[in-house]
């Protein structure tokens, strides 16, 4: 068989094994295997679990596990609620003020905890009541929050940015730094628009307060004392200088990526002990049994996903491919628009683990070809999975904002996520604007590549 | 992070009760084995952790560089990840995409159940012959790794060729659970 009837087999075969419903993990492997018994030597066959082994053994891949402890014991506390309260303490006589505290309340501890589900169920739960009690409108304060929730695999540490950077072969510290930049303009568009909102409903409400109807939430002022918001910080700065001192261990040389992932699990975990008590076996237990469940789902599909693409590589499809891609002779912003839209609609149906190590080799070449920062890419390739997290059918958080707030319908949920979701697509073109945004930060602090 | 790895498993602990008793037996001794290995990877997990932190610790304030604590801290994680594959197969939490699973007729549906149970546990019967080929060589080889500190090779494979047996074994049960009856089977919100 031709290489491209061999790569059309492959991708036919991936596509129907995994839309029967296996396991992701099952059925990457099941086809990389079936494909080295048809088309590769024999013994090719032999080295299948040595594969596997040898490419999760890899220090860097292994610190996933780790930065999901340290997610996963921030997110288990009530560490999400005490961050949000004292944002809101502070900032609520800003204008728009609440929605800003979710947003920012959403990005801090989506970069302490680096996962954006436990950001929206821990932030969600106590500031959707919170802005629904002060008359902000069902949808909208279920969008800022799903939205602010996908800030988790953006700011460092992400594991999807350590995955990209392992299978782009790049550096994942200045891929850390590159995120930094996007964080802030993408915070900054979601808080804007969260103000020009609120005003709106503020308006809204006030006219219909003043032509006789009834009193909005929303025209009620809100007071708090200096000792009360003082009061409030204790329980939060810990978990900034978590946050600051992993980022200073990284960057300051101390330690290496997994190094890093190692003590801010520990810290993490000596955190939660020491601020809420979480320190017995059966307090314990639930973070640890949460990360290894988490931990080996997303380790097996990178296994596998590795493994298949190994054979993808060995059977000479992903280079095929690439150079079909590169011989279509696409203008550089097609070529990317194109890579754009199929890593949408992959996440559609596929986490974001996936979509990198399988896409990885076919698209990594081409766009390196075109003269694209594979930094800069990683980067505007995650903001682009960030919007899988919340555009339907199967946007994730718009499922743990419903089971956060089961009253929001859904239609509300979804078209609370809209604009946001046109926000992202702000961000894209803002980056492609001026690349600096993600490359100034890294380009600064480690040298210009 | 991601979508699809922190949803909630399908299957809540426990709520698979087969009807037949040899296999509600096999049920029960692997939910022990898998809750016994599940405790000792927490502490391989909290163990790595550990030796990744002491090694900053110790190069920083005792000025004395360590060789061993990247590959110790490797097979404590890739121990604990085989290891507990198949607690996280017990409730179905190993995610698939399940798009079409309402648009087909039940019939079909139990079949496609069946055959993606069935051809699930026959890669990993494939793969943990692999892996006990592997541990085997490296066993009677004495293979280790190419580090100076170069521990032997046959620790990382046997955790993984006992993980991914015990795994099809989990998944060969629950095979059989389905034909015989007892899946009591949670959907995801």
């Amino acid at each position: 068989m031709s290489e491209l009837g061999i790569g059309l087999s492959y991708g036919a075969a991936t596509l129907l094994v995994m839309f029967s419903g296996m396991p992701i993990a099952f059925a990457l492997g099941t086809v990389a295997a079936a494909f080295m018994y048809f088309f590769m030597p024999a013994s090719s066959l032999d080295t299948v679990a040595q594969n596997v082994y040898e490419e999760m053994a890899s220090i860097t891949l292994l610190a996933i596990p780790l930065f999901i402890l340290k997610g996963a014991a921030i997110g288990r506390s009530r560490a999400g609620k005490d961050l949000y309260s004292a944002i809101h303490a502070w900032l609520h006589k800003v204008p728009g003020g609440l929605g800003i505290a979710n947003v920012f309340a959403c990005a801090l501890f989506a970069a302490m905890a680096g996962s954006s589900p436990a950001t929206c169920s821990a932030i969600g739960s106590a500031g959707i009541p919170e802005m629904r009690r002060r008359g902000y409108s069902p949808g909208f304060a279920a969008g800022i929050i799903a939205a602010g929730g996908t800030l988790g695999i953006l700011l460092p540490p992400s594991v999807v940015m350590i995955l990209y950077a392992v299978a782009a072969e790049q550096s994942l510290g200045r891929l850390f730094l590159a995120g930094i930049g996007p964080g802030i303009l993408m915070v900054s568009l979601f808080a804007g628009y969260a103000v020009m909102k609120a005003r709106q409903e503020y308006k809204a409400a006030l006219v219909i307060y003043q032509n006789g109807g009834p009193k909005s939430a929303y025209l009620e002022k809100e007071h708090f004392t200096l000792a009360q918001k003082v009061e409030m910080l204790p329980r939060v700065l810990p978990f900034l200088i978590l946050l600051l001192g992993v980022m200073v261990a990284l960057y300051g040389g101390l330690a290496t990526p997994s190094e890093t992932a190692g003590l801010g699990g520990l810290l993490a975990l000596g955190l939660v002990a020491v601020v809420y008590g979480l320190w017995r076996p059966k307090d314990l237990a639930p973070i640890l049994g949460a990360t290894l469940k988490e931990s080996t789902m997303l380790m097996l599909i990178i296994g596998m996903s590795l493994l298949y693409s190994y054979v993808m590589s060995h059977l000479h499809i992903s280079q095929g491919a690439a150079q079909w891609i590169v011989g279509m002779a696409l203008s550089k912003w097609v070529l990317l628009a194109v890579v754009l839209v199929m890593v949408i609609v992959l996440g559609f149906f596929l986490p974001p683990v996936s979509i990198i190590l399988m896409t990885a080799p076919i698209i990594l070449p081409p766009l390196k070809a075109a003269g694209f920062d594979l930094i800069w890419f990683g980067v505007v390739m995650t903001i682009v999975m960030e919007m899988g997290l919340i555009h339907p059918p199967v946007g994730l958080n718009i499922f743990v904002i419903k089971n956060v707030a089961p009253d929001i319908p859904l239609k509300d949920v979804i078209w609370g996520v809209m604009p946001f979701v046109a926000l992202m697509f702000l961000a894209v073109f803002l980056l492609c604007a001026f690349p600096g945004i993600a490359t100034g930060l890294p380009n600064m602090v480690m040298g210009v590549k | 992070m991601s979508h699809g790895f922190e949803l909630e498993p399908a299957l809540a602990p426990g709520t698979m009760r087969p009807k037949n008793a040899v296999v509600a037996a096999l049920a029960k001794g692997l939910n022990v084995l898998n809750a016994l290995v599940l405790r000792i990877s927490m502490v391989a997990l909290l163990g790595a952790s550990g030796v990744l932190t002491y090694s900053v610790v110790t190069r920083y304030f005792l000025k004395s560089a360590t060789d061993w604590q990247d590959e110790v801290a490797v097979f404590l994680l890739v121990g604990a990840t085989f290891m507990t594959t198949a607690h996280v197969q017990s409730l179905r939490g190993h995610v698939g995409i399940e798009a079409f699973a309402n648009l087909l007729p039940p019939f079909v549906n139990r079949a496609r159940l069946f055959l993606v149970d069935i051809i699930s546990a026959l890669f990993c019967s494939f793969f943990s012959w692999k892996s006990w080929t592997l541990f085997y060589e490296a066993w009677s080889e004495g293979q280790t790794t190419s580090s100076s500190f170069a521990p032997p090779l046959w620790i990382p494979y046997s955790l993984m060729a006992v993980g991914m047996s015990v795994l099809t074994l989990q998944l060969f049960l629950q095979t059989l659970v389905r034909v015989t009856g007892g899946e009591v089977q949670k959907e995801k919100k």
